[in-house]
C-alpha cells in the first residue's frame, strides 16, 4: 500500500481531506459567485437612483448661467417634481455645513467638493437639503427616503447561501456515512461468525482501508474455517483409526478365560466405541445424510423406551400410540436416545411424553435427578461440556457430547430444544419438532 | 442349524482382525477360509465352497462394495458387510448392493456369530417357502416391509421405528403367513438359541410389533396368539418388486 499523504484518494484520510476541502470550496465557490453578481462593493443602483437625478440636476444649475436657472428650475420640476427643487434666497450658508447622515455623505461624495451641502431638517417624510453652488447660489430639494432594502434573509443571495450550506451538510454526512457503513457491517458479520461455513465473505468494496480490513477478516476467517476443519478431520480420522484396534480387542477380549476380567474388559470395550460413535456423530452432525421422510415419531419414542428399558433403567413413555411426522427418522431416535441416557444417568427414573398438535409436536424428556442450574444451561448446549466437570470421567460418564448432537439434529429439523426445570428437582428437555413439512417423499 | 459346520470365507485387509475373526468362528463351529482381498477372495471361491461371505467395506484394490455387488449378480450366496464406517448411507448402501445384513466396526464377535446364524436359517428357510423366495419387499394390508432397507412403512407411508430384532421376527412372521408358529421355531429362525441374554423374549418382541402395527394391541388381528403356544400370521402377503416404485 503505497499513499502520497492525503492526496492518496483511496484511502479514508484522502476521502475525508478531500470531502473538506471539497466542501470548502464548493462554498468559497458559491459565495464568490454570489459577490459577484451583486458586486455589494458598489453603489445599488436600485436604491441610488434618486440620488442620481438630484446630482445630475444640481450639476446642470451649478454649471448654467445665472439666468438659465429659473428655466431649469421649471424643466427640473416639470420632469422630477418629487425632488421638489427650489431656489432659496440667497444668504449666509447655515454652520452645519458638514455633511451629515448616509444621504448628504454619498451626495457630497458625488458632487464634489465645490458644492455645499446642508440639512434643512425632515419634511413630510422626506429629507431636506440645501445646497450651495459653486457659485453661492442655494437651492433647496428633497431627497427621497430609500427604496426600502429587500429583507436579509429572503435575499436571493441569502437563499442561495443557506441552500448551499445545507446541501453541502447533507452530502458530508452522506459521505461520512458512506465512509463509516462497511465498518460498522463489519462488526456485524463479526458478530455472527459462525464456523458451518454459511455466511458469505465480506463485500471487498469502499475505501482502501476497509477493503484491505475486508480482505484480512476474510482471509483470517478462511484461516479459523480451514482450522476447524483440520481439526474435524484429525477427529474423524482419530476416532475412525481407533475402530481397528477397538474391533481387534472385542475379538480377543472372547479369548480370555477368566470371566471378570473379560467382561471388565467388554465393559471398557462398549464404552470405548460408545464415546467413538458420539464424536463421529458429532463431527457428521451437520452434514444431514439422512433424508427426510414421513415416520410414526410415537414408534420411535417407544422404541428408545424399551431399549433403555431392556438395559434395566426405569423409562416410561407417556403420548399416543401413533403420530406422523416428517422427520429424519434415525437421527431423531439418535437426540432422543442421547437424552434419555443424559436423563438415567443423573436421575433414576426418566418419562418421555409426547403431545402433539396441528403443527407441532412436543417431546418432553424428563429425569428426576439434580437438574441444571439455570447459569449453566447455556453452557451445556456446548460440545465437550459435562453436566459434572470436577468428576474425573467414569464409566458413567460420556464425552458431553449427547445433548450438543441432539441439540443440532433438532435445529436441523427446524425445532427447537429447550432446558426447564422440573418440579421439584430435576431437569426436563423440551423439544418442538414442526409436523407439517414438504413430505419430500411420496409414500 | 442350516448346515453342520458352514464354511464361512472372510474377506478383510487387516491381518490381525482377520486372524481373530478366523479363529473366534472356528473355536464356533465354522469351516473358515480368509483373503485379504477382491483377488484372493475370487481364488478362494472357485476353491472352495463358500456358504457365507464376510466381507470388508474398505479394501485395498477392489472395495468391498462393488464385490458385494459382482457376487450377487452371480449368485445368492448370503453376504454379511463389516465396515469401520457407522454411517446409515453404507448400512443402505451396502443393503442396496445385496448384503443381507450389516454389522459396523467395532462389532460384538456374538452379534457376528448370531447374524451368520441367522442369515444361514434364512436362507436355509428362504428355499423351502418358495411363496416369498427372492423378495425384497412384502407387504400385508397395505403395510409394506423392505428386507434390503430394513424398514417397515404404515399405509400411509410412514416409517415404523423398530429394533432389529422386532424387525427379524416381523419378517419371519411375514414369509410364512397362515402359519403356526411355534415360540421355539420362531426363536430358531431369528435370533438363534446361542444369541445370548441381550435379545428379549419372543412375547415381549411381538407385544411391542403389536403395539406398533395392530390398531388395538390388546385385541390383535395381525399376529394372533395361538392357544397351543404360539403365534400366526394371519394377513395375506404379496411380494413385491425391488424397489422401483418409489
Amino acid at each position: 500500500m503505497k499513499r502520497i499523504g492525503f492526496l492518496n484518494l483511496r484511502g479514508i484520510s484522502g476521502q475525508i481531506a478531500a470531502l473538506v476541502v471539497a466542501s470548502i470550496i464548493a462554498i468559497h465557490a458559491i459565495l464568490t459567485a454570489t459577490f459577484l453578481l451583486h458586486r455589494p462593493d458598489q453603489p445599488d443602483l436600485s436604491i441610488d437612483r434618486g440620488h442620481a437625478q438630484l446630482v445630475a440636476s444640481l450639476q446642470l444649475l451649478g454649471a448654467a448661467p445665472e439666468a438659465e436657472r429659473p428655466r431649469l428650475f421649471a424643466d427640473i420640476a416639470r420632469a422630477f417634481p418629487q425632488m421638489d427643487i427650489q431656489s432659496l434666497p440667497p444668504g449666509p450658508a447655515p454652520a452645519a455645513n458638514e455633511p451629515d447622515g448616509h444621504d448628504l455623505r454619498g451626495l457630497h461624495r458625488r458632487l464634489g467638493s465645490a458644492y455645499r451641502i446642508f440639512s434643512l431638517g425632515h419634511e413630510e417624510g422626506a429629507h431636506k437639503v440645501g445646497i450651495a453652488l459653486p457659485d453661492g447660489s442655494m437651492i433647496s430639494a428633497k431627497i427621497l427616503p430609500d427604496q426600502r432594502r429587500p429583507p436579509f434573509w429572503g435575499g436571493p443571495w441569502m437563499m442561495t447561501l443557506l441552500f448551499a450550506i445545507i446541501s453541502v451538510t447533507l452530502l458530508g454526512l452522506w459521505a461520512a456515512r458512506a465512509l463509516t457503513a462497511p465498518l460498522s457491517s463489519f462488526a456485524k458479520a463479526a458478530e455472527s461468525f459462525s464456523l458451518n461455513g454459511a455466511a458469505a465473505p465480506l463485500p471487498e468494496r469502499g475505501p482502501e482501508e476497509i477493503r484491505s480490513v475486508a480482505k484480512a477478516l476474510n482471509r483470517m476467517r478462511e484461516r479459523i474455517t480451514t482450522l476447524i476443519d483440520d481439526r474435524t478431520r484429525m477427529l474423524a480420522a482419530i476416532s475412525h483409526d481407533l475402530r481397528t484396534p477397538i474391533t481387534r480387542m472385542r475379538l480377543r477380549s472372547e479369548f480370555i478365560e477368566d470371566d471378570m476380567h473379560r467382561s471388565r474388559m467388554l465393559r471398557d470395550l462398549d464404552q470405548m466405541r460408545s464415546m467413538l460413535e458420539s464424536v463421529l456423530s458429532f463431527l457428521r452432525d451437520d452434514r444431514k445424510l439422512e433424508s427426510m421422510t414421513l415416520a410414526d415419531i410415537a414408534t420411535t419414542l417407544q422404541l428408545v423406551t424399551d431399549q433403555f428399558a431392556d438395559m434395566g433403567h426405569k423409562v416410561a413413555y407417556d403420548g399416543p400410540e401413533h403420530a406422523m411426522a416428517t422427520v429424519r427418522p434415525d437421527d431423531l431416535h439418535r437426540s432422543i436416545a442421547n437424552l434419555v441416557e443424559n436423563a438415567v444417568r443423573y436421575g433414576a427414573e426418566a418419562t418421555i411424553r409426547l403431545r402433539m398438535s396441528s403443527d407441532t409436536a412436543t417431546i418432553e424428556i424428563e429425569d428426576d435427578g439434580p437438574g441444571i442450574s439455570d447459569l449453566r444451561k447455556d453452557v451445556m448446549m456446548e460440545p465437550f461440556v459435562r453436566g459434572d466437570d470436577a468428576r474425573n470421567m467414569d464409566e458413567t460418564t460420556g464425552f458431553g457430547l449427547g445433548l450438543s448432537i441432539a441439540h443440532g439434529i433438532v435445529q436441523a429439523h427446524g425445532g427447537e430444544l429447550s432446558l426447564n426445570d422440573r418440579q421439584p428437582h430435576g431437569l426436563m428437555v423440551r423439544i418442538r419438532l414442526p409436523v407439517r413439512q414438504q413430505d419430500r417423499e411420496a409414500a | 442349524m442350516a448346515t453342520a459346520t458352514p464354511n464361512i470365507l472372510v474377506v478383510e485387509d487387516d491381518r490381525e482382525t482377520r486372524a481373530l475373526i478366523a479363529k473366534y468362528l472356528r473355536t464356533n463351529a465354522c469351516n473358515v477360509t480368509t483373503a485379504t482381498d477382491g483377488r484372493e477372495m475370487i481364488r478362494a471361491m472357485t476353491d472352495h465352497r463358500v456358504d457365507l461371505l464376510i466381507l470388508d467395506v474398505m479394501l485395498p484394490g477392489e472395495d468391498g462394495l462393488s464385490l458385494c455387488r459382482k457376487v450377487r449378480a452371480e449368485s445368492q450366496m448370503p453376504i454379511i458387510m463389516l465396515t469401520a464406517r457407522g454411517e446409515d448411507v453404507d448400512r443402505i448402501v451396502g443393503l442396496e448392493m445385496g448384503a443381507d445384513d450389516y454389522l459396523a466396526k467395532p462389532f460384538n464377535p456374538r452379534e457376528l456369530l448370531a447374524r451368520i446364524n441367522a442369515v444361514l436359517r434364512r436362507q436355509a428357510a428362504a428355499l423351502n417357502a418358495s411363496t416369498t423366495n427372492g423378495a425384497t419387499a412384502l407387504s400385508f394390508l397395505g403395510w409394506r416391509i423392505d428386507f434390503r432397507l430394513r424398514e417397515l412403512r404404515n399405509p400411509a407411508g410412514a416409517r415404523i421405528a423398530m429394533t432389529s430384532a422386532e424387525f427379524d421376527l416381523l419378517r419371519t412372521f411375514c414369509e410364512r403367513p397362515g402359519r403356526v408358529l411355534s415360540r421355539d421355531s420362531l426363536l430358531d429362525l431369528t435370533q438363534g438359541r446361542n444369541a445370548g441374554s441381550f435379545e428379549r423374549s419372543i412375547d415381549v418382541l411381538v407385544s411391542r410389533i403389536r403395539r406398533k402395527i395392530e390398531a388395538d394391541p390388546l385385541e390383535p388381528t395381525m399376529i394372533k396368539t395361538v392357544r397351543s403356544g404360539g403365534y400366526m400370521f394371519t394377513p395375506r402377503v404379496e411380494t413385491l418388486t425391488p424397489p422401483t416404485s418409489g
